[in-house]
């Protein structure tokens, strides 16, 4: 029983005592609260010392920083990491430029600008060797003895890797291409958008691998077929793997690259090479006429003169110029411009006109007038044009405002025989070369048009050249014939 | 006898309205006033819990969430926001029911748990009058429903299909049944001295004669018993052993994520809202002032005391018996389950049958 009492007593004391105790913590909160408010509150930073006294070693070593205005890129503390991790890229303004770089706090005029100084705080260990060659004391560690110049900073967590490669480059790209720094500029560019695209990439399946429709070949071909013809010239002179880049479709490039490494490794000569190329493509079912005409193409390549001669273009300037009267913009000036003559339809009327109207121009005579009679002249004026110069003509004597009832049709691109008449004494276009339908004649002819234009020869002598070369290569028949003789007319 | 219910009924009987439309309305009423006192009761009491029991453990507790940008005091009522981000993000949890669980069971267990608290506020006077139901046996009654919850309790251990829940329930079981002998001869104690079981009766006595704290020296024991039997009923620390965490995880409610969970949640500290206003009202004078104990208070003061103000003093106490709880939580390890039961049957059971012999005693002496 006496057990039991100061067991119960014994109890109470306990329960006392405990309670006691646990209100002592509660009422003295505010002296015995342990909690530091971390990101608000903070341990001071103890001072670095390692035993002796030395100004360089008991430095702490939280974070570098560099004072980029001091820096004049003189690449010691990059080349003195052991790690690798400051990476310094500056621009030497050129000998004729005056952009001033400024002047650091040591009066050093600097002679470069800094247009990227990262230090990957990642990579670095600390080691402070960065900091010792530098000659403008501007790559430090934060805090320290460095505290006047920097706080210290030695919490620089970040939620991405990316987040600890610190820049302290600040000049503006306005401020590197002053310096002539557009090189620099473009490669930087174009290395973030490698990898922008890298990043869309990402996951998606290589397009290669994808097989391409039916119909995004027939979408793509033409241009590209046109760019092969054209400058059939500028392919590279002997075959290589490249020379496949013009075949459209992704899928018979691939093939046909895959039958050109193999067939090379076997040591094959060029024309077997292409023989293989055209059986591989045959055996998938991909020969189509645009391959079969490139691949021929390239057959011929090492037989021609390899000369520098000018893509024959003027096809798509002409095609271009013909899309443009479609958009002309229906509102009238005034006075007729050069432009205006656009919406004549006929090409060679349009030459007409545009030669009379820089010839008025010139003369100070009346444009209209002028461009009546030479079309007039030459036989070419129809209704149409008249109703276009009779508006300008009202237009510009200010009697009445305009009827914008001008029938523009899309005019349809140039025909072979168009120019017959009209470059009589110059030479013939040579979109007039357009009418020959076998695209290596084609070339073959437009690239000694080129050369004889550029030596000032006549239509004849020019012609003359070409058939004998296409005779040469065993390419002519009747209706190469039929448009060169009409040309030569 | 007067209720908010009665007098809603009196004071609307002249426009004839039904009776039974009447009683729903004014039933459902409360019981939306009855869950939001819980809410507020368990937001306010979780905050205020782990305020204190970062304060005896030299921390700081929540500081960093705030209501509307205000974070708080800069040092020590700081984070007031705490709770309301708890309490959403318990509401936004997913509900979890064990595959091989008894799925009609636990959904049902928290709702009796909550039903069981819900009931025993019915009875509860916040000050004269100021109760939903007025009844005369409110005592009795508040015993008989505080019982309910165990019945959500076995259910819950026995439905999560989990030994640990079922170790935790039948614990539970164990510990409030055994638990409510004492409580129950602790209040018979006052009722006897009274001579009612209707808790306006014991406030009214209290405040004619004195508060029973200090009525004898055996109502002096018997409000200690009652108090640590209460702690023991809402199974709180040192009493927590159906819960037990570091030996049953959470006991029978380790299964119960969610809203079911926070459903115990509010129950457990409706459970201690509960016990305590009950103390205060049986033992530490219910509404009246305690400036009524001084004889000495000037008129000036006696504004003090009356029904509008009892509220406040009903709450009060009830908060001081709520912080003293928190108090224990943080001070005592947890008892074993031998010495929880020695502690229930050989020292409250005894002591209690003898201080009601002694009272009868008393009573009849004094």
């Amino acid at each position: 029983m006496s057990q039991y009492i100061n067991n119960i007593v014994y109890g109470i004391k306990s329960f006392m005592t405990g309670m006691k105790l646990t209100w002592k913590h509660f009422a003295n909160k505010k002296e015995l609260a342990a909690t530091l408010q971390y990101p608000h509150e903070k341990w001071p930073i103890p001072d670095r010392d390692i035993g002796f006294d030395h100004s360089e070693y008991n430095l702490i070593r939280s974070r570098l920083h560099v004072d980029i205005d001091d820096c004049i890129a003189c690449m010691q503390c990059e080349r003195a990491c052991p790690v690798d991790c400051i990476k310094i890229d500056s621009i030497k303004p050129p000998k004729d430029n005056d952009y001033d770089c400024g002047m650091t706090s040591n009066d050093t005029q600097k002679k470069m600008i800094v247009s990227r100084f990262t230090i990957d705080m990642s990579e670095c260990m600390y080691c402070n060797l960065c900091v010792y060659p530098c000659p403008e004391e501007c790559i430090y560690m934060v805090g320290g003895p460095n505290a006047d110049k920097h706080e210290i900073d030695y919490e620089f967590s970040q939620y991405k890797r990316d987040g600890m490669i610190f820049e302290f480059a600040d000049a503006t790209d306005e401020d590197i291409r002053g310096a002539g720094g557009d090189a620099w500029l473009e490669k930087r560019d174009a290395k973030l958008l490698q990898r922008s695209e890298g990043e869309k990439l990402n996951g998606i399946i290589p397009e290669e691998t994808i097989p391409q429709t039916s119909k995004e070949t027939i979408q793509e071909s033409p241009p590209l077929k046109e760019k092969a013809a054209d400058s059939s010239s500028n392919i590279a002179k002997e075959l290589s793997i490249a020379s496949f880049n013009d075949i459209a479709d992704k899928m018979c490039r691939g093939i046909s690259k895959k039958a050109y490494t193999a067939a090379k490794r076997a040591g094959a000569d060029d024309p077997s090479i292409l023989a293989s190329v055209a059986q591989a493509l045959q055996d998938a079912g991909k020969l189509s006429d645009d391959i079969q005409s490139i691949l021929d193409l390239l057959a011929n390549t090492g037989n021609e003169v390899g000369g520098k001669n000018m893509p024959a273009n003027d096809e798509n300037l002409e095609s271009k110029e013909s899309n443009e009267i479609i958009g002309v913009d229906l509102a009238i000036t005034k006075e007729i411009d050069i432009k205006d003559l656009n919406d004549i339809d006929d090409k060679m009327a349009r030459g007409i006109a545009k030669k009379a109207f820089v010839a008025a121009k010139r003369n100070n005579e009346n444009k209209i007038d002028a461009i009546s009679k030479a079309l007039s002249d030459a036989g070419k004026m129809d209704s149409d044009i008249e109703s276009l110069l009779g508006k300008y003509a009202v237009a510009g004597s200010g009697s009445s405002t305009v009827s914008d009832s001008i029938d523009i049709e899309a005019p349809k691109a140039s025909n072979v025989d168009v120019s017959e008449a009209s470059n009589e004494d110059s030479l013939f276009a040579i979109t007039d070369l357009n009418g020959i339908d076998d695209r290596m004649v084609r070339g073959m002819a437009k690239k000694i048009y080129t050369a004889g234009k550029r030596a000032n020869k006549d239509s004849k002598e020019v012609i003359d050249e070409i058939k004998n070369a296409i005779s040469g290569a065993g390419k002519m028949d009747d209706s190469i014939m039929l448009i060169l003789d009409k040309l030569d007319n | 006898m007067t209720s908010v219910v009665d007098t809603f009924i009196s004071s609307v009987a002249h426009l004839d309205y039904n009776i039974n439309i009447l009683l729903f309305f004014i039933i459902s009423l409360g019981g939306v006033v009855i869950f939001t006192i819980f809410a507020l009761n368990a937001m306010i009491s979780v905050y205020f819990e782990r305020k204190v029991s970062a304060f005896m453990q030299d921390r700081l507790g929540p500081m960093e969430v705030g209501i509307f940008g205000f974070k708080g005091g800069k040092r020590f009522w700081g984070g007031i926001g705490q709770t309301i981000a708890d309490a959403v993000k318990l509401l936004v949890k997913e509900d979890i029911i064990p595959k091989d669980a008894d799925r009609l069971l636990m959904i049902l267990a928290p709702f009796i748990i909550f039903a069981g608290a819900l009931l025993t506020f019915i009875a509860i006077p916040l000050s004269e009058g100021l109760v939903l139901s007025d009844f005369n046996i409110g005592v009795f009654y508040i015993i008989a429903m505080s019982s309910v919850g165990v019945i959500g309790i076995i259910l819950a251990g026995w439905s999560s299909n989990n030994k640990w829940s079922l170790y935790g329930a039948m614990r539970a079981a164990a510990q409030i049944v055994s638990y409510e002998i004492p409580i129950g001869l602790s209040l018979l104690l006052v009722v006897l001295v009274v001579g009612s079981l209707h808790l306006g009766d014991i406030v009214q006595w209290q405040a004619d004669h004195r508060w029973f704290i200090i009525h004898s020296p055996f109502t002096f024991i018997a409000f200690f018993i009652y108090f640590i039997s209460t702690v023991a009923e809402t199974n709180r620390v040192p009493f927590d052993i159906p819960e037990a965490e570091s030996e049953l995880v959470a006991g029978w409610m380790t299964e119960y994520s969610g809203f079911r969970w926070s459903l115990f949640f509010l129950s457990e500290y409706a459970n201690m809202l509960i016990v305590s206003i009950v103390a205060a009202i049986v033992f530490l004078g219910g509404w009246l002032s305690p400036l009524t104990i001084i004889n000495i208070i000037p008129e000036t003061w006696l504004f003090l005391d009356g029904p509008a103000i009892g509220v406040l003093w009903v709450m009060l106490k009830a908060i001081i018996l709520i912080f003293v709880m928190m108090w224990f939580r943080w001070t005592f390890p947890r008892l074993r389950v031998d010495q929880l039961m020695y502690l229930c049957w050989k020292v409250f059971i005894p002591i209690s049958l003898l201080n009601l012999f002694l009272v009868s005693l008393w009573e009849l002496i004094i």
